[in-house]
């Protein structure tokens, strides 16, 4: 299932790394030091819901709630209560990891499209709360936000704080997927019914991912509102959900590289090439359709077929030859041979006699 | 008092109209499309460009909208639900809504702007009517004609009997030789006509305005989920429960909370009655 995953050559990731840690060097100018610093953030949020959408199938659609609230509380917490930064981008995480919670428990009982709808709507009370408590979030007008301390202060201590954070992210979504609870999802995403016949708690472990999810939300959103340093209810529109959305559906489902450069390619697109960035959401709208006709499992699937047809796997032709003579024997008197049991052992124990 | 009454009832029907149109699409195909409440939008902005722009008497914009809205209809099902219902996986057909759904949204924001445009009046009218005026009967009236409409269609003629046949089982109607892909185009096309007219009759209510669909789609989806999945009569009641509570609620308690008490009403509904009002409960998980 995780093909792309263990498929990765170990050299290919020693230089992904070294790319990731050159590239305040690399960048030409502080704007795309920023995108670098904004694909990282988005991908905090995007690792957590790709658990949740590429690998458990349940389709959120309102993860931009989270965002908003982890946004709000951290920028609350710093800027009105005057909190350290560090501490408030922990609480702004378990804030969501308990909103996550509360949407959820009722939500997540719900069949497909029920579930997308929750979410939906969960994205748009989020909208109208902050709109309606304007005393504590700014309203409409919006509210600035607080920078980190010292040596995350520049835009390149900024980039490096967001990396390490992605990284850790990355490391934990990577740790689920590849034992058991990864199994376990992927079960629930091709057919809940046998999921829940072999023994998997499928509530609990909806329901936990989801937590999760959220507090990678919480976590990405307080980065997110500092690396904006100012927020407005228009920052959250519904369709960065769409975005999100998208970028784990380029990616393919249950792969995490996929994803990940789904969302830096997304990202940075239409900031790179101009007429993209005018049609914007459409182009996300059309990109989704597209996959979604030709490749449902995700670019990464292409990857794969290419990479088939250049070099063919090699598939060994080994004829297996039976063991005649020893089948003949184990057939013709059981307990002869020493690979069948004796016959005592299978025998059942008459009445009185004790083993 | 009257005046919230009646605003709630005429929001209630456009909601209830674009529960109906979820649930002719929904009898052929089990596919609660995302593009539903854009029918809607459709329907309102352009009959609000046919006859500002065209100059075009109020029923022949109708008739535009509604042509529209049916066209959409069609062309979802061409390029969202066909080779998606082919493939048989539960999830993608909500994939494929969701962008055709963002793509017509971003589409008519780009060719007709970001902001709210009035609505053209469509009666000569005195302003001073109150609860009479034309913007709360014609959506109200147009629900009410669409739901009628749809029952005589279901009862009486060939076709609404073929819709009655797939909804009940589509497999058993393929095997009496029904064109069960030309009937799921027809019901797409029906519930695009009648969203179309929907929003063309709640226009001066709504406004001609882009990001009307989302909103829709949720709120005609939570009368159609408090009134019972595949029920033309719940969809009603359900349509017309959620406008007046929203209307009640913004009148008590100030308008900010409207979607929040939505929202909270579809929850409690689901988690208390799964079914809706006067639903079927369908549990056959295997």
């Amino acid at each position: 299932m995780n093909a792309p995953t263990s498929g990765l050559k170990p050299y290919a990731l020693a230089v992904g790394a070294l790319l990731v840690v050159a590239l305040p060097w690399l960048a030409g100018d502080q704007y795309q030091l920023h995108l670098a610093a904004l694909i990282a953030v988005y991908w905090i949020l995007v690792a957590g819901l790709n658990l949740v959408i590429g690998y458990t199938g349940q389709i959120s659609i309102g993860h931009v709630g989270l965002l908003a609230i982890g946004a709000y509380s951290f920028t609350i917490l710093t800027g009105k209560l005057e909190w350290h930064p560090g501490l408030a981008v922990l609480v702004a995480g378990a804030v969501c990891g308990l909103c996550g919670l509360a949407l959820g428990l009722p939500s997540l009982r719900l069949p497909g499209f029920y579930f997308a709808m929750a979410t939906m709507a969960f994205a748009l009370i989020v909208n109208e709360l902050v709109l309606a408590n304007d005393g504590w979030t700014g309203g409409g007008i919006g509210m600035p936000v607080d920078i980190f301390p010292a040596p995350f202060d520049t835009p390149v201590g900024y980039y490096y704080l967001v990396v390490m954070v992605a990284l850790a992210v990355t490391l934990l979504t990577w740790n689920v997927v590849r034992h058991m609870w990864g199994l376990g999802l992927v079960s629930i995403r091709d057919t809940e019914v046998t999921a829940q016949a072999v023994g998997v708690p499928i509530f609990r472990v909806k329901l936990t991912i989801f937590v999760f999810s959220g507090i990678a939300a919480g976590v990405s959103g307080a980065l997110f509102a500092s690396l904006q340093s100012y927020i407005t209810p228009d920052t959250f529109v519904f369709e960065l959900s769409l975005f999100f959305f998208v970028s784990i559906i380029i990616g393919g489902r249950g792969s995490i590289v996929g994803p990940l450069l789904g969302t830096a390619v997304l990202t940075a697109l239409p900031e790179l090439v101009a007429p993209l960035a005018k049609l914007g959401n459409f182009f996300y709208g059309l990109l989704l359709l597209v996959v979604v006709l030709v490749v449902p499992e995700g670019i990464g699937r292409v990857f794969e077929v290419l990479q088939e047809r250049w070099k063919p796997r090699k598939v060994a032709n080994e004829t297996v030859q039976p063991d005649l003579v020893r089948l003949q024997r184990a057939l013709a008197e059981p307990g002869a041979s020493g690979a069948a049991p004796p016959a005592t052992a299978l025998r059942k124990p008459a009445l009185g006699e004790q083993a | 008092m009257l005046t919230v009454f009646v605003t709630g009832l005429a929001v209630g029907m456009l909601y209830a109209a674009i529960a109906l149109a979820y649930n002719v699409m929904f009898s052929t195909s089990k596919v609660l499309s995302l593009t539903t409440g854009h029918l809607a939008m459709l329907g309102g902005v352009f009959g609000a460009w046919f006859i500002q722009a065209w100059q075009m008497p109020w029923w022949l914009a109708m008739l535009g909208s509604v042509a529209v809205g049916a066209l959409f209809g069609l062309v979802t099902e061409l390029l969202a639900i066909r080779r998606v219902l082919n493939k048989s996986d539960e999830h993608l057909w909500l994939l494929s809504t969701l962008a055709v759904a963002t793509m017509v949204q971003q589409g008519v924001a780009l060719w007709w702007g970001t902001e709210p445009k009035p609505f053209p009046r469509l009666f000569a009218q005195d302003f001073g009517v109150g609860v009479l005026d034309q913007k709360f009967w014609l959506p109200i009236g147009a629900t009410i004609v669409m739901a009628i409409g749809l029952s005589l269609f279901y009862r009486r003629t060939m076709y609404g009997k073929l819709f009655v046949a797939m909804s009940e089982d589509a497999f058993a109607a393929r095997a009496r030789g029904i064109s069960t892909d030309r009937i799921r185009m027809l019901s797409y096309v029906l519930s695009g006509a009648l969203g179309g007219l929907a929003g063309f009759a709640a226009g001066q209510l709504t406004f001609a305005f882009f990001a009307l669909g989302h909103l829709l789609t949720l709120n005609g989806f939570i009368a159609l989920a408090v009134g019972g999945l595949g029920s033309n009569l719940g969809a009603l009641l359900g349509g017309a429960i959620l406008g007046l509570l929203n209307a009640f609620a913004s009148y008590w308690f100030g308008g900010e909370y409207q979607q929040t008490i939505a929202v909270g009403i579809l929850l409690l509904v689901l988690l208390v009655k799964p079914e809706g009002m006067f639903g079927s409960r369908n549990v056959r998980p295997v």
